[in-house]
């Protein structure tokens, strides 16, 4: 009950929040966005067509009306029809998220997962050759730009020219072993990239907790080395952990992974947020970024939630 | 732990379940993977601007015309119609007979579920719906001015209930269109993407969402739509019409190594399931294409020509290695590429002092004395590029081969020399804004350029770049003629000179077509006059006289045909076409091996 209270507290309190981002996106859609208009128009149109799309367009409202209509929009959770296609705003995420999710998933958790174990190792042999060599691999992760990673692992993997074990593109997802063919590469893929920024992440974090009194103290009542790195120092860095996993987590709800997606030619919500942008989908636009916010401000909550269950000190009030 | 584990198997089946569907039985069919470098947005045909557009469009729907599957130059034939159009003496009124017993395809929008017939008033409707404001026609233009009643209507409100004068259905399967002057162009006009047949029970039904939503009577009916491909299944109801491959314009000699005899006396689609896959990235669509069981058509990636080709000049030649396993072709596009002057800049266009004018005539064709297209076609199109004299690109009957050559001169001094003659100075030369979209690219074209320009001697601080975010932004800055030098290009949307000669007929300026703002009396007065003319040599004799008055005004920097090179898997039998034929082949295309 206290939970539930506190969670309906913040969120009410996020409100603002939600108001504010959306209507700074909101600004910068509509006075320095794409104009769709000249999307639209034929090749040869005429300076009557202009208007009356405009009108369509609804850029001829005063922004405060159409900015009460974004919100009216958002509370109802109803879009509107895309500029572009003219699809359902809330059809095409309902159709995009999941594949994006499906997609992005493993690579995430996988990226996460792997970048703690190997934190762990690396803060463990603190200076040693295991150190440089995982912290080395890691600063390779990040340096090499992502395009040439996909580049690379679809050369190397899926190609004619390379061993050609997984399909170079598409998404005839229909059963397990399907989805296992088609996410393995664009996950390889990620997982490399995101080990670099993880790894480096997680490891300054453990090496910091690693440096606290009662894991000195445990080290000299002679704990075993697992249960030092799980039990006395993972537990207590994981508030650390905890807020940038969670705060990924709207981005890759929502946001997908446009390089992945336009690359391996998957049907997700990143290439259709992408377009949105470049061409100025106002509707799309709308729909993402103020979900984005909406989420923001659950996982804001739900962040201290976790808070509260890792760490008993931690006061939901 | 055992609450962890299925919350996590709960979570991974979710996952799943969200993107997976019901997989297709493509078990014994025939499959057809064809690849685009770009994607459609809408798949409503008054919508369908885009080549990507009409290529699905008239795999849907049906269209009156269309163009014959083998023959170049491209030979306009009847599609739905019955036989080509009776066209009265004075060439205004059109009588058109339908095929009868054609159906849409069954759909929830049609009352039972059952498409019905196609009749002459679903024609008259999808051309009205061009001209009601909600549809966001982006082809009106074709028939804008030119359908006799058809602005009254318009203006009225639109109200489909009401007749227009120039557009009737005489019967269940006559059509009639009066127009107010000739347009010897409109049966192309019917073979376009945009002219496609619609049944008003769809559009009612599905609303704003029709654009994803078709409903035709075209040889496929749409499976599914998204951001990376479309996928079509035959259309059972399609009529039956037997392939005549000589009227089709089948040459032994040009389609006999591509196996099309077997199509002979088959009635399309040869088919059973069409995929369009949309790929931007041109190594990806490549390592997709020689992986073998992917897409089964592509082009070359710029950067791979060399790897790939043999011989790039005179005739495209593959490697032998891709010759054993790739089918190719290559040719010319149909459409070509120009650099416009905005002619209603009056620091570089018309000017109210007749003075300043000629200088800015003389500043116009010293920047294209300053024009290496030879470096152009080298360093942006493989060499492979062909160089023209103005705006009647090769690909149309009306071409000049043996035209003067003189306006694709390079000669930085002549340039220079016509500049000093002018009175121009390095402070007077006015700064030159060169638009385009933010892409390496134009950039690229742009420094290019600029680089010429400095060897006639203009002050390089005076040449900016004007980038624009995306294509709407820049189509924004040129449909509001605020740029002073536009780099476009043109697609031909039927092969006639007309549609390109239009592109500088001054009623069609900004926002029109016309984005040089050019308007010159003379040019004016002759394009009103051919416009009106069936195909003659002494229309072909109008239509270079105005494409010399356009060199000689030097109005635009003109022009380069880029070279297009298709292949596909020796397994398919095609004869692929991107652009008048375009997405009508793929109703002909057809596979040796059904998938098992």
């Amino acid at each position: 009950m206290e939970m539930l209270q506190y969670a309906l507290r913040k969120f009410i309190t996020g409100i603002p929040l939600i108001i504010g981002v959306t209507l700074i996106s909101f600004l910068l859609m509509v006075y320095f966005g794409p104009d769709k208009t000249y999307e639209l128009v034929g090749k040869n149109a005429t300076e009557e067509q202009i208007q009356e799309i405009r009108h369509q367009l609804g850029y001829d409202k005063p922004f405060v009306a159409r900015y009460l209509e974004y919100l009216k929009e958002l509370a109802t959770f109803d879009f509107g029809y895309s500029d572009s296609t003219g699809e359902r705003v809330n059809s095409i995420l309902k159709r995009t998220v999941p594949i994006s999710l499906a997609l992005i998933t493993p690579g995430f958790v996988l990226g996460n997962l792997l970048g703690i174990a190997l934190a762990l190792v690396a803060a463990y042999y603190r200076g040693h050759w295991l150190d440089k060599l995982i912290m080395g691999g890691s600063v390779v992760g990040m340096s090499v730009s992502f395009l040439i990673v996909i580049i690379a692992f679809q050369i190397l993997l899926s190609s004619n020219d390379g061993l050609g074990w997984f399909p170079v593109r598409g998404w005839n997802v229909y059963s397990f072993w399907d989805y296992l063919r088609y996410i393995t590469v664009p996950t390889l893929a990620t997982v490399f990239v995101a080990l670099g920024y993880n790894t480096r992440f997680y490891r300054a974090v453990i090496v910091e907790e690693m440096g606290r009194d009662h894991v000195r103290t445990a080290k000299a009542f002679g704990t075993p080395p697992g249960e030092l790195l799980f039990k006395h120092i993972l537990k207590n860095a994981m508030i650390p952990i905890i807020t940038r996993i969670m705060f990924s987590i709207p981005l890759v709800v929502i946001s997908g992974s446009l390089l992945v997606e336009s690359y391996f030619g998957i049907p997700g919500v990143g290439k259709v947020t992408f377009d949105a942008i470049t061409t100025g989908d106002q509707p799309i636009l709308k729909a993402v970024v103020g979900i984005t916010a909406v989420l923001f401000v659950i996982v804001l909550i739900l962040n201290d939630i976790f808070y509260k269950l890792v760490d008993p000190r931690v006061s939901l009030k | 732990m055992i609450i962890r584990a299925c919350a996590l198997l709960f979570l991974s089946s979710l996952l799943l379940a969200g993107g997976c569907s019901d997989g297709p039985k493509t078990t014994g069919m025939k499959v057809y993977r064809h690849s685009l470098n770009g994607s459609p947005t809408s798949l409503d045909p008054a919508q369908s601007a885009t080549i990507y557009a009409n290529h699905v469009v008239v795999n849907i729907y049906d269209t009156l015309y269309s163009y014959k599957y083998l023959a170049r130059p491209y030979q306009i034939k009847p599609n739905l119609a019955a036989a080509m159009p009776d066209v009265s003496e004075d060439g205004l009124t059109y009588t058109i007979r339908i095929k009868k017993g054609v159906e849409f395809t069954d759909d929830p929008a049609f009352p039972d579920g059952k498409g019905r017939e196609l009749t002459a008033a679903d024609f008259v409707y999808s051309l009205k719906r061009h001209f009601d404001p909600k549809t966001r026609s982006q082809g009106s233009w074709f028939w804008s001015g030119r359908i006799k009643g058809m602005a009254d209507w318009k203006q009225a409100g639109s109200d489909y209930d009401k007749e227009v004068e120039g557009l009737k259905a005489l019967d269940r399967y006559t059509i009639r269109i009066i127009l107010n002057k000739p347009f010897p162009q409109l049966v192309h006009t019917l073979a376009q993407g945009y002219s496609a047949i619609v049944p008003h029970e769809a559009v009612n039904y599905y609303g704003r969402e029709f654009s994803v939503r078709p409903v035709g009577s075209g040889p496929f009916r749409l499976q599914t739509f998204d951001s990376v491909r479309a996928v079509l299944v035959r259309n059972p109801k399609y009529r039956k019409e037997p392939i005549d491959l000589a009227y089709e314009g089948y040459d032994e000699a040009i389609h006999g190594k591509f196996g099309i005899e077997k199509i002979e006396g088959r009635a399309p689609p040869l088919v059973d399931r069409l995929e369009i896959h949309f790929i931007q990235e041109s190594l990806s669509r490549w390592n997709s294409f020689t992986k073998g069981d992917e897409i089964q058509y592509a082009g070359i990636p710029k950067e791979l020509l060399d790897d790939v080709l043999a011989r790039k000049q005179p005739n495209v030649l593959l490697k032998p290695e891709y010759a054993q396993r790739f089918f190719m072709t290559s040719g010319i596009e149909t459409g070509f590429v120009h650099t416009d002057f905005n002619m209603a800049d009056p620091e570089i266009g018309y000017n109210k002092d007749k003075r300043r004018e000629e200088m800015n005539h003389a500043l116009r064709c010293a920047i294209r004395y300053a024009f290496n297209w030879h470096e152009r076609n080298k360093r942006f199109y493989n060499d492979m590029g062909v160089i023209f004299p103005g705006i009647i690109p090769p690909v149309v009957p009306e071409y000049d081969p043996d035209g003067p050559k003189d306006s694709l001169e390079y000669s930085p001094e002549k340039g220079k020399k016509l500049l000093e003659e002018a009175g121009w100075t390095a402070d007077k030369l006015p700064t030159l804004t060169y638009g385009g979209v933010a892409q390496v690219d134009t950039r690229q074209i742009f420094e290019q350029y600029r680089g010429w320009l400095t060897k006639i001697g203009y002050p390089k601080e005076k040449i900016v770049f004007d980038s624009y975010a995306s294509f709407g932004d820049f189509n924004k800055a040129v449909k509001q003629a605020k740029i002073k030098i536009v780099g476009m290009g043109w697609g031909l949307d039927y092969p006639d000179a007309e549609n390109t000669l239009q592109l500088f007929y001054g009623p069609n300026g900004s926002p029109g077509s016309n984005n040089a703002n050019f308007n010159d009396p003379e040019y004016n007065r002759l394009y009103e006059q051919s416009a009106v003319m069936q195909p003659s040599p002494e229309r072909t004799k109008l239509y270079r006289r105005m494409n010399q008055i356009v060199l000689d005004s030097c109005v635009t920097i003109s022009g380069l045909s880029r070279q297009e090179i298709l292949l596909w898997h020796k397994n398919v039998v095609s004869y692929p076409d991107r652009s008048i034929v375009g997405g009508f082949h793929l109703k002909y295309v057809d596979i040796e091996e059904a998938g098992k």
